[in-house]
């Protein structure tokens, strides 16, 4: 379960001064579902998640993860967590096995649990072909597999993806959905950003969209669409984010 | 590793490259030695008669061959000769009397030949120093029957193990801190720039490891491979010059014996760890400030000249050194390990280098870790 709860981020720049990336952010996910954040570049998406992942520390409010307050509690919501991001790189001089050998260590797995579970993903993530490869030698697709297995190694209850298929092609995009769909059907509580608005109607179970930091609209796909008079995700995205826009 | 750059730094650098370099630079130094030797000299004489025994004397020099001369010439080419002996008339005469007399040896420093004709006259212009003294002595009464057989040399007598020992007190604390400062940059950069550079960090700092454990484990690290790139760059010192440079005989001039007590070696180790330590946390920090590698390699570059200049400091060190030296970093550990070396440890300069090397070493570990804490720094674009 995730609640998020009046999250604001503001950084400072010497010579912009303050700088609001996230106002006032709200949502919750229960087990079971993906919950999908929509918005542009730099609307706010990273951020949001990195603080959730804390990776970053919220300037106000808070976030809890499976009941652990963001804030007070970062060491146990990370083994909670598998965080994963689009522009995410792994280390190319390690094999799959060995990258997720040493994930699984930081992890506090055992050695025995880790082969264990390398066996286990090496089957649902299809990797065997490739797990003794360096990372260095292997396509982008491949990498990105080996991402995800990266992400669900030690089993954690709650998913963070921030546009995890940014930069894979078709096929590879549907895998990662397709593998985001099975930790759905699993139980995992999902947060999943994007600005492809087709991967968000296809997957999440409810949406919000942000813009300049804020959430301006927030539903299931189908509320989000009777409540702006029908027409598109993409439709309603537009009208959504458009209607901040002229205002400023 | 597999990582080409670190590979190198500790092992082929150490290992081949300033040794190789080293030897090298001694064998052409060898070699410059030889054909200065092989090297056959002209010099001029003007009044070569003025002093018995002069002419046989000058004669007897090895690869030199006297010109007679009425007076100096006005070019030392057109003459054809590479040096000038002046010796003025009536020598004799202004010696009674008690007169100054000056005999000169003209010769071009800047031409190489010439230098080497004013090496060669050394010992003929000592010899008539004294000649002249005789002369004085004889002209105000004094018994001199034969020009008396004095003479006022120096002979190196040290053995190749003494003079190993003399080395290795002066080289090995430099080339320890170099060594370290050398192995530790390439990878403190990589692994805090470099996970920024590769967008590898994010996916670390999401994990339940602590940022404190992670740098603890990145300096881990540094350190690790710092210190293995100061112990291969011993071994590979004593292995050129100890077993290669008697292997090879166009090198044997060259060769020593390197030789470390295994007491001696354990000292150093552990006078090397805080310095390792420092340096190797000063350089994390540093990675977790830079924005890019680049820019991480520009600031460690500052660090790793820092200490070569520390590390020359107790290389020019001559006597013992003052006590205030030992508080300064990395010089501190070279002047100790140059005591450890030369077995005149003083417990005061041990203690003090060991505090304060510990006490800045616990300081950098201090700031990288807040550093790598910090967003803001982290996050710096």
């Amino acid at each position: 379960m995730i609640e998020v709860l009046n999250l604001c981020k503001t950084f400072h720049d010497r010579k912009k001064g303050d700088i609001p990336a996230v106002r006032d952010v709200s949502f919750s996910c229960a087990p079971g579902r993906v919950f999908g954040l929509l918005g542009r570049n730099g609307a706010g998406k990273t951020t949001t998640l990195r603080m959730l992942a804390t990776i970053l520390s919220p300037t106000s409010g808070t976030a809890l993860i499976d009941g652990l307050d963001v804030n007070l509690r970062g060491g146990e919501v990370r083994k909670r967590i598998g965080y994963l991001s689009g522009d995410t790189k792994l280390y190319d001089r390690l094999t799959g096995r060995e990258l997720l050998t040493y994930f699984g260590e930081l992890a506090g797995m055992t050695p025995p649990s880790i082969a264990g579970r390398i066996t286990e993903l090496q089957v649902s993530f299809g990797l065997r072909d490739f797990l003794d490869k360096r990372v260095g030698k292997m396509s982008t697709g491949m990498k990105q597999r080996l991402s995800l297995a990266r992400v669900v190694l030690h089993d954690p209850p709650v998913l963070i993806f921030d546009e995890p298929t940014s930069g894979l092609d078709v096929m590879g995009a549907r895998e990662v959905l397709r593998i985001v769909l099975d930790l759905r059907s699993k139980g995992r509580t999902i947060i999943f950003s994007t600005h492809i608005m087709t991967e968000a109607e296809r997957i999440c179970d409810e949406i919000a969209i942000i813009e300049r930091g804020s959430i301006l609209a927030q539903g299931s796909v189908g509320a989000l669409k009777s409540g702006n008079g029908g027409g598109t995700l993409e439709d309603v995205f537009v009208k959504t984010v458009g209607e901040v826009t002229s205002d400023t | 590793m597999r990582d080409g750059r670190t590979v190198i730094a500790v092992l082929v650098v150490p290992l081949v490259l300033y040794p190789g370099l080293m030897l090298f630079m001694g064998s052409i130094e060898a070699a410059n030695k030889k054909e200065e030797q092989a090297l056959r000299v002209r010099v001029g004489v003007v009044g070569e008669a003025q002093l018995p025994g002069l002419p046989e004397r000058l004669r007897s020099l090895e690869g030199v061959s006297t010109v007679p001369l009425d007076k100096a010439p006005r070019s030392m080419e057109s003459a054809g000769v590479d040096a000038v002996l002046l010796i003025p008339s009536a020598l004799a005469g202004l010696v009674a009397k008690g007169d100054s007399a000056k005999v000169e040896l003209l010769y071009k420093d800047a031409d190489h030949k010439s230098s080497a004709a004013d090496q060669r006259m050394q010992p003929v212009l000592d010899e008539v120093r004294r000649e002249l003294t005789v002369m004085w002595a004889q002209s105000r009464g004094a018994r001199v029957d034969a020009s008396p057989a004095i003479s006022v040399e120096d002979r190196d007598i040290s053995s190749k193990a003494e003079t190993g020992r003399f080395m290795a007190a002066l080289i090995i604390p430099y080339i320890l801190v170099f060594m370290v400062a050398a192995g530790s940059m390439h990878i403190a950069i990589d692994a805090t720039t470099g996970e920024k550079e590769r967008s590898t960090l994010e996916t670390l700092l999401a994990t339940s490891t602590s940022r404190g454990e992670l740098v603890i484990g990145k300096c881990m690290a540094v350190i690790t491979t710092a210190l293995a790139a100061g112990i291969v760059g011993i071994f590979g010192l004593w292995f050129n010059f100890s077993v290669v440079a008697n292997l090879m005989p166009g090198l044997a001039s060259q060769s020593i014996q390197l030789s470390i007590r295994p007491e001696q070696a354990l000292f150093l180790l552990i006078t090397v760890l805080p310095t390792a330590i420092f340096l190797g946390a000063t350089l994390v920090a540093i990675g977790c400030f830079a924005r890019s590698m680049r820019e991480g390699q520009t600031y460690a570059t500052y660090v790793y000249m820092a200490s070569v200049f520390l590390g020359l400091g107790s290389f020019r060190q001559l006597g013992t050194p003052p006590l205030s030296r030992f508080v300064i970093p990395i010089l501190n550990t070279a002047l100790l390990q140059r005591e450890i070396l030369t077995d005149t440890v003083v417990p005061a300069h041990a203690a003090i280098t060991l505090g304060t090397s510990a006490a800045m070493a616990a300081i950098m570990l201090v700031v990288a870790t807040r550093l790598f804490s910090n967003e803001s720094v982290l996050f710096r674009t």
